[in-house]
């Protein structure tokens, strides 16, 4: 009797039809995608602007919802949480364009800002928010306010923000997209050094193709469909 | 950093709009203190008197204005052998314009009546007999009118020297124009006429002989009533209608208050419609967004309710100075008014943070990042 064979655990993502639409269906920013991510894979999507990409992460990132479709997270659909706040708490980190910090806030108090779900205490909270800022090159920037910060400096907090909650998934929107060359090759590097490091799955949205090329793999949109490979090569996983 | 630091954070960001916002509820809860103050501390000053010159039941007529309509003064003959009275007195009290002072309490009593007893002559000296056309004035009533001993005093068309200033108590009594009954009975055109009898009763006299009392002198005097002193505070149409006016006037300003807040969480819900995505974004649930909002909106209240009770307070102390309010009131400043108004303040911050919190919470994190 051969032994039983054991079952591969679900991606990280899996979409099957997904598509969106706005405008009681005028607008079609998703028209059937289909895409398998798997653990610890570097994931670059890229397309023109308004291709859908976007919205793609926004969804993966429970911000969004299809409007048909099924997108799972662990084999689990995401638009059917319970609690998607704790999802996009405990197991997502987002990094945006425009960074998004919160401009009253320090660089310190940014980054403890997503902690407040958690269980951490005060301490707990504040020794994990100078940890991660250290590890991003900002430990001389805690009091500092946004607006006091390059574009660089910011895209660094906010990174570390993404870290706050320890998530296993990194989603990034168009990272670089605000930066200059210097910064942008620097972030990316931050970015991969985490990807590597921590094991993290990282999906990246981006229209940079020199940045597509970082990735183990890459989805490339059009018009709101998939027109290259959406299934993960098992080699460039980490 | 706590969650109240985020609150605090939230409020002070615009220091000019959360400015005007306290402002607006410290004016209302000023104004709640300020009139609430007024008709407690006026029943207040109400309830002493009668305590300070031991009146234990009082027989007034049940209709009139200001004050009640007079009656005549033999009933007091049908009063005084009942059963458990001990001594009675009768008195024409009447609410005058004396020269300059809007207001004033007027009181006719009953020469050699108690309610003389209590008087302590501070100037001058009483008058030396009820048919003596004099008067004596309360040191507030003094103060008011601006008379010393040797001075005179007009009372309707009758001008009436003032032989003595005295210490009354109570506001009420020092706020007063005393004189002998007759004196003013003759001087209003309401000869034989009273509009109170004060009662002392026994001592030991039990509740239910109390009552019954009570119902007797109703029996002799059908369009009257008589009432335990301690309770004439709370049934009077007078203190109810004070009472009512001071609370619905007070209800509006909170109602002004309850607006002035919503508006101004509100505009931050909407302001802040980017932050809050921010905030779904990094995981937060929406009931800690709802959360936010509304201890943002109760601390203004308590803050607005901090600042608007010092506010009132200090308006009653400088309304109790004025020639109109001095000696015919004692605002009342009492812990519990002062924790009441603060208790509405911050009722007024939860209330107003409910829809802004409930629209917040209706955000669609996608929309609010990218609105």
């Amino acid at each position: 009797m051969s032994d039983p064979v054991p079952l591969s655990p679900p991606p990280v993502f899996q979409a099957v039809g997904l598509t969106r639409q706005f405008d009681g269906g005028q607008v079609a920013a998703l028209r059937g995608v289909d895409f398998e991510i798997k653990e610890g894979e570097f994931v670059a999507i890229v397309g023109p602007s308004g291709c859908g990409k976007s919205t793609l992460l926004s969804m993966l990132g429970s911000l969004d919802h299809p409007t048909s479709g099924t997108l799972t997270y662990r084999g689990k659909s995401i638009s059917g949480l319970l609690d998607p706040a704790e999802y996009r708490s405990r197991d997502i980190g987002f990094i945006f364009q425009a960074f998004h910090l919160l401009p009253t806030f320090t660089v310190e108090e940014n980054v403890q800002i997503p902690m407040f779900e958690g269980n951490l205490s005060r301490s707990q909270r504040k020794e994990r928010a100078v940890e991660l800022l250290n590890s991003v090159g900002l430990g001389h920037r805690l009091g500092h306010f946004p607006s006091q910060l390059s574009g660089g400096e910011r895209q660094r907090v906010a990174i570390a923000r993404s870290l706050a909650n320890r998530p296993s998934v990194l989603l990034a929107d168009e990272p670089t997209g605000n930066l200059d060359s210097e910064n942008a090759a620097s972030v990316l590097e931050l970015l991969l050094q985490l990807h590597q490091k921590l094991g993290m799955t990282l999906v990246l949205v981006t229209h940079d193709s020199t940045i597509a090329e970082q990735a183990s793999r890459t989805i490339r949109m059009k018009d709101g469909r998939i027109v290259l490979p959406a299934t993960p090569d098992p080699a460039a996983v980490i | 950093m706590t969650f109240f630091t985020v609150i605090v954070r939230g409020l002070i960001r615009r220091p000019v709009r959360t400015g005007l916002t306290l402002v607006g509820i410290s004016i209302g809860i000023a104004a709640v203190v300020a009139l609430v103050g007024m008709a407690w501390g006026y029943e207040k000053s109400i309830g002493k008197q009668l305590d300070v010159i031991g009146i234990d039941v009082v027989v007034s007529n049940m209709s009139g204005g200001l004050m009640p309509k007079v009656f005549d003064d033999s009933l007091q003959a049908n009063i005084k052998p009942l059963p458990q009275v001990a001594d009675t007195t009768s008195v024409l009290m009447q609410m005058l314009s004396i020269e300059d002072a809007p207001m004033m309490m007027v009181s006719g009593r009953e020469w050699g009546g108690f309610t003389w007893d209590k008087l302590k002559v501070l100037e001058g000296r009483m008058p030396k007999d009820g048919t003596e056309e004099v008067v004596v004035l309360g040191r507030l009533a003094a103060e008011v009118l601006k008379k010393k001993v040797g001075d005179t005093v007009q009372i309707e068309a009758t001008e009436l020297p003032v032989v003595g200033i005295v210490d009354g108590q109570a506001v009420v009594e020092n706020g007063a124009i005393l004189l002998s009954l007759p004196v003013l009975q003759a001087v209003t055109g309401n000869e034989g006429k009273v509009n109170f009898i004060d009662i002392r009763i026994t001592p030991g006299t039990t509740k239910d002989q109390v009552a019954a009392l009570c119902a007797q002198i109703k029996g002799v005097f059908p369009e009257g009533r008589a009432m335990v002193a301690s309770e004439v505070v709370g049934t009077s149409q007078g203190f109810r209608v004070a009472r009512a006016m001071s609370w619905s006037t007070s209800l509006l300003a909170i109602v002004v208050g309850v607006l002035g807040v919503m508006n101004t969480m509100l505009m931050t819900v909407f302001e802040r419609t980017h932050e809050i995505g921010i905030l779904l974004a990094v995981g937060w649930k929406r009931r800690r967004i709802v959360a936010m909002v509304l201890w943002e909106s109760a601390l203004l209240g308590l803050l607005g309710g901090l600042l608007g009770v010092s506010l009132g307070a200090l308006g009653l102390k400088l309304l109790e100075t004025t020639p109109a309010v001095h000696g015919l009131l004692e605002p009342d400043l009492s812990p519990k008014l002062l924790l009441t108004s603060i208790a509405i303040a911050v009722l007024v911050g939860v209330v107003s943070g409910l829809y802004p919190g409930w629209r917040s919470s209706r955000l669609s994190p996608s929309l609010a990042l990218h609105g």
